[in-house]
């Protein structure tokens, strides 16, 4: 994915040799989505898959129940994120990087680790609370003051949260109704308009990414999407090239944090 | 539904083409306004009073305080070539320095020395903050080298 995984984690009762292998198993299990999903690799079985070649039943069962999450994700955010849409073939890989970093996540809780938080490039997938039964504090990056950042927020235990932003040098999305890079329907003076960065906090990394992929793209149509997120459960955050901030009423902004 | 935040997140529009800039100076007032001194072992503020590093760097320092440098990568922005060197002592980020800046133009320094200043109080407070993680929008592993986030990673700090 080119992406850079961190691990924190507290194993609890397991005990550090347990933790470690479940660790190695989360790992492993990254490594293996990588090679499956890869839209980079022409021999990957999603490769393979969009261009209509055969895969294993198992790589099939895989993609199949991917692309079912990718089908929910676009119903919810009316089009503004649509794998199908996208030049080359259907290419799920705005939601497969949120997946990949929960079912990552998913093998901690089964192993029985206390607390863990698993950051893909900006994803991530919590388990558990953090201390004493307190939220995480996440930190969302400013988007344009690369040490700085822009809020904090809570994060219950168990939930994700997913940033896209189109403020990464060499990034770009793709508006799945032009089929072009984000942000080129608006033009010079829509220009200051256009969404920097989206943040969705919810219970399904995979579909937080992929919301947050939508917000992205959608630009000032994001209104509309992060009300229909509200109502499957997601609360997002918007900031947009001139600075301004737009959060659902429920986006949970921690307490203390100001803003930059 | 939507609330709209009143105050604008940055009043300089005009500096949004700019990529990034990272800023350095020494603590003018103290260590005041940083966060609350770091916890035995490698545990931050917030999140589990943890044992446990990630899983990438190497095994967490033997006393209960961080010292040390440690450099970010020299990154390429699209005006010029800045890098930063972090430096901590009893656990706490006592600086971050602009080790390199190379603009393309005269225009590009401008604008760096413009951003700069207001930059400052902005690093200082994402440690202050005492967060968990930091999710943004980092595409590639250099993007990642050079973050915050790998930063804090690189000092065992929270």
């Amino acid at each position: 994915m080119g992406t850079v995984v961190s691990y924190r984690l507290e194993p609890g009762e397991i005990g550090d040799a347990a933790a470690r292998a479940a660790l190695g198993a989360s790992i492993r299990e990254l490594h293996r989505i990588d090679r499956l999903f890869s839209t980079f690799a022409p021999d990957s079985a999603m490769s393979r898959f969009r261009v209509g070649e055969a895969v294993d039943e198992v790589e099939h069962e895989e993609i199949t129940s991917v692309l079912r999450l990718c089908g929910r994700a676009r119903e919810i955010t009316a089009g503004w994120f649509d794998p199908w849409a996208m030049p080359g073939g259907v290419d799920p890989t705005g939601l497969v990087k949120g997946w990949a970093v929960e079912r990552a996540a998913s093998i901690l809780a089964r192993a029985g680790v206390e607390a863990a938080l698993v950051n893909g490039g900006g994803d991530i997938a919590s388990v558990g609370p953090a201390t004493r039964g307190q939220p995480w504090r996440i930190g969302i990056r400013h988007p344009w003051r690369q040490e700085a950042l822009a809020c904090v927020v809570e994060l219950e235990g168990g939930g994700a949260v997913a940033t896209s932003g189109t403020y990464e040098r060499g990034a770009h999305l793709i508006d799945p109704f032009t089929r072009r890079r984000a942000g080129a329907r608006h033009g010079a003076l829509g220009s200051v308009a256009r969404v920097v960065s989206a943040t969705v906090v919810g219970p399904s990394l995979a579909l937080a990414d992929a919301m947050a992929t939508a917000l992205a793209v959608a630009g000032s149509a994001g209104v509309s999407v992060a009300a229909s997120l509200v109502e499957a459960g997601y609360e997002s955050y918007r900031i947009s090239a001139d600075g301004r901030e737009e959060a659902t009423s429920g986006f949970p902004f921690a307490a203390a944090a100001a803003p930059a | 539904m939507t609330r709209v935040r009143t105050a604008p997140l940055a009043g300089a529009a005009a500096l949004v083409g700019l990529a990034a800039v990272l800023v350095g100076h020494s603590l003018e007032n103290g260590p005041a306004r940083l966060g609350a001194a770091a916890p035995s072992g490698t545990g931050g503020g917030s999140g589990p009073g943890g044992s446990s590093p990630p899983a990438a760097t190497t095994p967490p320092a033997a006393s209960s305080k961080v010292s040390g440098s440690a450099s970010g990568a020299l990154e390429q922005y699209g005006y010029g070539e800045l890098s930063v060197a972090v430096r901590a002592e009893g656990g706490k980020i006592v600086s971050v320095t602009v080790t390199k800046l190379l603009t393309a133009d005269q225009y590009s320094q401008q604008i760096a020395n413009e951003v700069i200043p207001m930059l400052r109080s902005e690093v200082l407070h994402a440690q202050s903050a005492q967060i968990s993680a930091v999710s943004g929008a980092t595409y590639t592993s250099e993007a990642y080298a050079a973050s915050l986030q790998s930063a804090l990673d690189k000092l065992h700090l929270k």
